[in-house]
């Protein structure tokens, strides 16, 4: 045990980043406020308060390592047996920790922001770092008066502490809540920067150009953190999937669609000096997002898996939700005047339109996960009933409006700025046209042949017209994707072979004219990029309707046929270090002649700390074609028969390679010119410059590369017992159906549906339907009967009437209420654009000298950048 | 690397505790003084030019891509034209204000080139 005491003085130490932070506050509302020289004094209030934060982390990753287990968080979150990188991992691993790294990542950003401040933006300056400032004095505060990572036990200190939950006890847990939270977190640069220019009034391009960077790594790292929480909860969780839209997953997805919205939007903003009323409420709408999100994930209010981070924090954000609303929307009052655009939409064919177009998708999809999100909190207070919204909801309706963001993705790049005649665009689609329908008609014919036919067997979640729809929608889906995704690709490649064709006539060969289009474009094909990543991705999720499942009882020696494979079991083998025990069993893959072409091991893990939660490792074989995912259920230590699920899963490969692709185009995007290095360096020749999109490029290569060599071949933990202790079976589409509506109701399997969860109370209840469904019970009967039985909650997906229908209608109809509005607007920018253009700009006559300068000067411009 | 990962996390909290300690220091000096007052005139002025010339890029940035898409066959020569006129325009009118911005520190400029000259003059 240290001689010093370490909680005291980490309690002091919180103490007095609130104090520096506040005086930093005041110091810097005092430079905005008419006292200029005050601006230094913030300046260096910021780097005081960020040094003490870190002093806070070093602090606490110092008891972590001592194992001070006088300090609560350090013993329910670690033990003595614990390796030192997930001593380290623990930091995060737990609420308090969480939001103490919150605060830490929040003041990396504020010291760097601060640092790439200095000489630029004075004005906007002081409100910068007194946002930053306000957002950190929040954490502070949450942590002293609820949730502080220092409290002590009040009675005896424990010898030994708990250790950290099993399912965190991941390489990807290490990586994956850092990547979240930077991503989280970074979006606080950007909205300083927005709420610095509506409290100066300095609206036009100066706070979007100095956002933009920022907003552009903080959106990379969310893309990062999402794209790893699929990895840790495809190989974690082990329930097969990758995406089950739990309420804290959908926490992070909701800032990610309304930022990416954004990213579009603004592009706008820079180009025409439009919008921006709508940049603003979107920006803010990001940042809001992202502690609704926050909140989401600690409150616990809302039924999760991620259940190891409840509490009672959520008042707290709950008011300073409220007070950032309110704060935000009397700000854009104010400042509505000088939110008026410079410009409007001159046709609706422009690509400016498109992007509002994908706006609308965007925030259609935001609109969707927000309700179904909090609808079971609604229902609960508007009617008194619990419900539960499950992944087949979301999967149903997500299907169509990820398609039209996809078709989007491929328009978008065909149409010109500011007005496309309907000729140049027709001519500009029929390639891609063209290969979308050659690919539509290559799949009809031959998918099937080949594993991949165009249409699925249609489910329905409801049994109205609605799920009739909806059921065929996501029937035709895969053709539809396959050929939309050929579509986009055809539509960027198309793109880049313009390009360089218009290149090449200036005498350039191919080779060069590609590598010039991209260096000096690099914003827009990066973004091309990263639509191809997003394709990628597409055709990963594509091949989720072509999952093939079966589980088996095997003894030693005896094989089990799945799709093309037959995989055989071996032996099962015991391994053991400080921290578990594992209990292993070896399988070989055989080719058709019986032969061994792979070897995979799923297993059984038992920690020490935590030996009622035996976590169930599954073991993946991953292709380009297909993951062949191997689960073990059980295994008998007297006969040693095993029990094994093994689900073939097309394509998901194409899902962390598309990742991979979209972060190497956001990178490239926001790489930076040679035009703005020397700037930099002209600004202050002889001290150290801070470049932002190098520290984040640096980063992110090495994320990318991280990802890109481990790949997902390993053997992961599974979630825990609870979750994923037995085993399923379906045995036929009526089954899978029924099962995939009915909730679990054993009171440890939260949210998951009897067409997953192993449970023992889950396999007693398939038999008792199973029986059921052999008697002629109508399916539609045995739903009802079951609703009756356990509520409303015990249903996976609400039912199609009353207040239910909400759910689905809301969405709908602010999508179509939204939609007639941009058309009926563009059609009024439409008519007032023209009417700005017959007037168009004049030029002083004093200005037409500057003609041959101009000429001069764009010139250079091409050759510089 | 467990026996010096503790030690390490306490090196870097003294030297972040020290740093901090400075800063805040410095700050209050800061504060207290209104040293920095002329830096911050300074920079006010080098603000609004740099603002200018982030306008400048951001018009040549247009005009190259209107250009390009116009090769590229997305915009009509008619629509080509009205637009190109249009930023060229709007890029001739931030080229004067540049040099309008510029007019203010000419005789700062002139009145040191002229020091310099005097002053390389005599040493010679």
């Amino acid at each position: 045990m240290p001689a010093f005491d370490i909680p005291f003085f980490g309690t002091l130490i919180l103490c007095l980043i609130l104090v520096s932070a506040s005086y930093t506050m005041a110091m810097a509302m005092g430079a905005g406020s008419g006292r200029p020289h005050l601006l230094p004094s913030a300046r260096w209030g910021t780097y005081a308060t960020c040094a003490f934060v870190l002093v806070a982390v070093c602090v606490l990753a110092y008891a972590f390592q001592v194992h001070d287990f006088r300090i609560r968080y350090v013993a329910r979150y670690s033990d003595r047996s614990m390796p030192w990188w997930y001593l380290i991992a623990s930091l995060w691993g737990g609420q308090d920790g969480s939001l103490l790294w919150w605060a830490f990542l929040l003041s990396g950003y504020t010291f760097f922001a601060t640092r790439w401040l200095r000489g630029r933006h004075t004005e906007l300056q002081p409100w910068i770092l007194a946002t930053l400032m306000s957002i950190l004095i929040f954490f502070i505060v949450l942590m002293l008066f609820s949730a502080n990572p220092f409290a002590t036990y009040i009675r005896t200190t424990p010898g030994d502490g708990e250790g950290l939950n099993p399912l965190l006890q991941n390489y990807w847990m290490a990586i994956h809540p850092p990547s979240l939270y930077m991503g989280f977190v970074g979006w606080s640069v950007p909205f300083a920067i927005l709420i610095a220019a509506l409290v100066t009034g300095r609206l036009g391009n100066e706070w979007v150009r100095a956002a933009r960077l920022w907003a552009m790594i903080a959106w990379t790292f969310l893309s990062l953190g999402l794209l790893l929480g699929c990895l840790w909860s495809y190989e974690e969780l082990g329930w097969g999937g990758y995406w089950a839209w739990d309420p804290v997953e959908n926490a992070s997805f909701l800032p990610w669609l309304v930022g990416t919205a954004y990213l579009h939007s603004v592009l706008i903003q820079e180009r025409r000096h439009m919008m921006r009323v709508w940049n603003v409420f979107l920006l803010a709408l990001t940042f809001v997002m992202t502690i609704f999100g926050t909140f989401l994930t600690r409150s616990g209010l809302i039924a999760s898996v991620h259940s190891f981070a409840r509490s009672d924090i959520g008042q707290y954000f709950v008011w300073y939700l409220g007070f950032l609303i309110i704060g935000i929307a009397l700000l854009m009052i104010w400042r509505l005047p000088k939110l008026k655009a410079d410009n409007e939409i001159e046709s609706l064919v422009s690509r400016e339109f498109a992007f509002l177009l994908n706006n609308w998708v965007l925030l259609g999809m935001m609109v969707f996960v927000l309700i179904a999100t909090t609808f079971p909190l609604l229902s609960e207070w508007l009617r008194g009933e619990e419900v539960t919204v499950g992944p087949g909801f979301y999967n149903k309706w997500m299907v169509p409006l990820g398609l039209i963001l996809l078709f989007l993705a491929g328009l978008g790049p065909l149409v010109a700025w500011r007005k496309a005649t309907g000729s140049n665009l027709l001519r500009a689609m029929m390639f891609p046209l063209g290969v979308g329908v050659a690919v539509a008609v290559l799949q009809f014919l031959f998918g099937a042949r080949l594993g991949f036919p165009p249409i699925v067997e249609p489910t329905e979640i409801y049994d109205t017209a609605t799920g009739t729809i909806l059921a065929w929608t996501a029937a035709v889906a895969p053709g539809v994707s396959f050929a939309t995704c050929s579509f986009v690709l055809a539509s960027v490649g198309q793109e880049f072979v313009r390009g360089v064709r218009v290149r090449m006539r200036k005498g350039e060969g191919a080779f060069t004219a590609l590598v010039h289009l991209v260096s000096k474009g690099r914003r827009r094909y990066g973004g091309y990029i990263v639509h191809v990543g997003v394709v990628f991705m597409f055709i990963g999720f594509t091949g989720a309707a072509y999952d093939v499942e079966r589980e088996s009882a095997l003894r030693p020696g005896e094989t089990m046929a799945i799709g093309s494979h037959t995989i055989r079991y071996d032996q099962p083998r015991m391994e053991a270090d400080p921290n578990k025990r594992m209990i292993f069993t070896d399988m070989t893959l055989l080719d058709d002649d019986g032969k061994p072409k792979g070897e995979v091991a799923p297993a059984k893990f038992i920690y020490r700390t935590h030996p009622q939660m035996p976590t169930t490792e599954v073991a993946i074989r991953s292709r380009p074609a297909e993951d062949v995912y191997v689960i073990m259920s059980t295994v008998d230590p007297s006969t040693r028969r095993g029990t094994f699920r093994v689900i073939i899963r097309p394509l998901v490969a194409w899902i962390w390679f598309g990742g991979i692709v979209l972060l190497l185009g956001a990178i490239l995007s926001m790489w930076p010119t040679a035009r703005e290095l020397v700037r930099e360096r002209e600004a202050a020749p002889r001290s150290f410059r801070f470049s932002p999109a190098t520290a984040v490029v640096g980063l992110a290569i090495v994320v990318a590369t991280m990802l890109a060599l481990v790949g997902v071949a390993s053997a992961q933990t599974d979630g825990s017992s609870s979750l994923h202790a037995g085993s399923v079976v379906i045995n036929d589409p009526v089954e899978r159906q029924l099962f995939g509506r009915l909730l679990c109701q054993c009171g440890d399997c939260e949210r998951l549906p009897l067409d997953t969860c192993a449970c023992g109370w889950a396999d007693d209840k398939r038999s008792e339907i199973r029986e059921s469904l052999a008697a002629g019970v109508d399916p539609t009967k045995i739903q009802e009967s079951y609703r009756a039985e356990f509520g409303a909650k015990a249903l996976a997906i609400p039912s199609d009437k009353g207040l239910d229908r909400a759910l689905w209608a809301v969405p709908i109809a602010s999508m179509v209420l939204a939609v007639g509005l941009i058309i009926m607007l563009g059609r009024r920018w439409q008519r007032r654009g023209e009417e700005l253009q017959t007037a168009a700009t004049a030029t002083a006559p004093g200005e037409l000298r500057y003609d041959s300068r101009l000429d001069e000067e764009l010139e250079r411009y091409e050759e510089d950048t | 690397m467990s026996d010096v990962l503790p030690w390490m996390f306490l090196v870097v909290a003294g030297a972040a505790m020290l740093g901090g300690l400075g800063s805040l220091w410095l700050s209050l000096s800061l504060g207290l003084s209104d040293h920095a007052l002329g830096d911050v005139r300074a920079q006010l002025t080098s603000d609004a030019r740099r603002a200018l010339l982030a306008e400048k890029d951001a018009l040549f940035q247009e005009l190259g891509d209107v250009a390009f898409e116009h090769d590229a066959g997305k915009l009509s020569d008619q629509d080509f034209n009205e637009l190109n006129e249009k930023l060229r325009a709007q890029a001739r009118h931030v080229l004067h204000e540049l040099d309008e911005s510029a007019e203010a520190f000419r005789g700062e400029a002139e009145a040191l080139i002229a020091k310099r000259l005097e002053d390389s003059g005599e040493n010679a």
